[in-house]
């Protein structure tokens, strides 16, 4: 070893640094594709039989957080089509009926879109949501959002 | 400013908003020394807040990662065709190559970003917030502009040229 100086050796102590993994509040249960598949269900029932409104506020209703990636994914994939399914005009009227907290889901339901090739198609529709959501409540979903551990 | 445009810049104005509370925060891991911390982000996961995506379509996207002491925000310009590839690769590299005299700019874009911002707490301290988010979404408008005015720029001198130098086979 020529440059031991250069050697970062907080790394190999395992208490030193906390990770991402570390800071994910403890999650007792962890749902699974099985559990959620009725509430996807219950979702296109709703949005195809046109009661977007509620579709939403049940989308919106304690999601799967402690799920796994592939679990989140299919949620996520129906959360999308609900919220694209939705007429320009309608939005800011499905945004008045949310809670608080159900706005801080939408916003990182949003992000999330964005983020991600199927979204990014969709962007218009999303940035539309995102607008009125901005001009219901301001700047407070994005701040929940910004420091909120629990991911969708 | 288009009907699609205004939703976008909204968006990318009020994340920033809510970015930038950015705090004097020194390093935890070297004594002594005070650095953003989102270019260090493999060290402290505390620190870091969840990143932003903000998108309109696939090729134009914000991306704005924060931390406790610092903000990173990437941008990705249009690129329609190989000419605006060319052109809004010389004219990032052209502005960040003077990164000093904007005080903000990165010196190099993250992977996959066309330019990259670097807002730390010295320039929330020193300069006005609001107009450093101000001076974000215009450059974002004006950068459109400017590729597809040098694009018709370009476009126009090729044609003379061409028609300059093809003209002496005429008879």
């Amino acid at each position: 070893m020529t440059d031991w100086r250069r050697i970062d050796i907080d790394a190999f102590d395992p208490e030193s640094r906390l990770k991402t993994e570390d800071l994910l509040p403890p999650y007792t249960t962890q749902v699974t594709l099985a559990e959620l598949q009725p509430k996807i269900t219950q979702l296109r029932n709703l949005s195809t039989s046109g009661d977007i409104s509620a579709a939403v506020q049940l989308a919106m209703q304690d999601p799967p957080y402690s799920a796994d990636g592939a679990t989140k994914a299919a949620y996520f994939q129906a959360v999308l089509d609900t919220l694209s399914q939705v007429r320009q005009a309608d939005i800011a009227n499905i945004v008045k009926q949310l809670s608080l907290d159900q706005e801080a889901v939408l916003v990182k339901y949003l992000y999330k879109g964005m983020s991600v090739p199927e979204g990014q198609r969709q962007g218009g529709i999303l940035l539309a949501w995102f607008e009125k959501l901005t001009q219901a409540s301001g700047i407070a979903p994005i701040t929940h959002y910004l420091s909120d551990r629990r991911t969708v | 400013m288009s009907q699609s445009l205004r939703p976008y810049l909204n968006a990318v104005r009020f994340s920033l908003e809510a970015a930038l509370t950015l705090s004097n925060f020194s390093s935890q891991e070297v004594e002594r020394h005070n650095r953003p911390e989102i270019e260090v982000a493999h060290q402290s996961a505390e620190l870091l807040l969840q990143p932003m995506h903000i998108s309109r379509n696939e090729n134009e996207q914000v991306l704005i990662e924060s931390s406790v002491n610092s903000v990173r925000v990437s941008l990705m310009v249009k690129q329609a065709d190989e000419i605006e590839q060319i052109l809004v690769h010389k004219f990032t590299r052209f502005l960040e190559q003077r990164a000093e005299a904007f005080y903000i700019l990165r010196r190099e874009p993250i992977k996959g970003y066309s330019i990259t911002f670097l807002i730390t707490n010295k320039h929330t301290e020193s300069m006005k917030t609001n107009k450093l988010v101000d001076f974000i979404i215009e450059f974002m408008e004006e950068v459109d502009k400017e590729i597809s005015e040098m694009k018709l720029f370009l476009n126009a001198r090729a044609r003379f040229v061409a028609e300059a130098y093809l003209g002496e086979f005429v008879y």
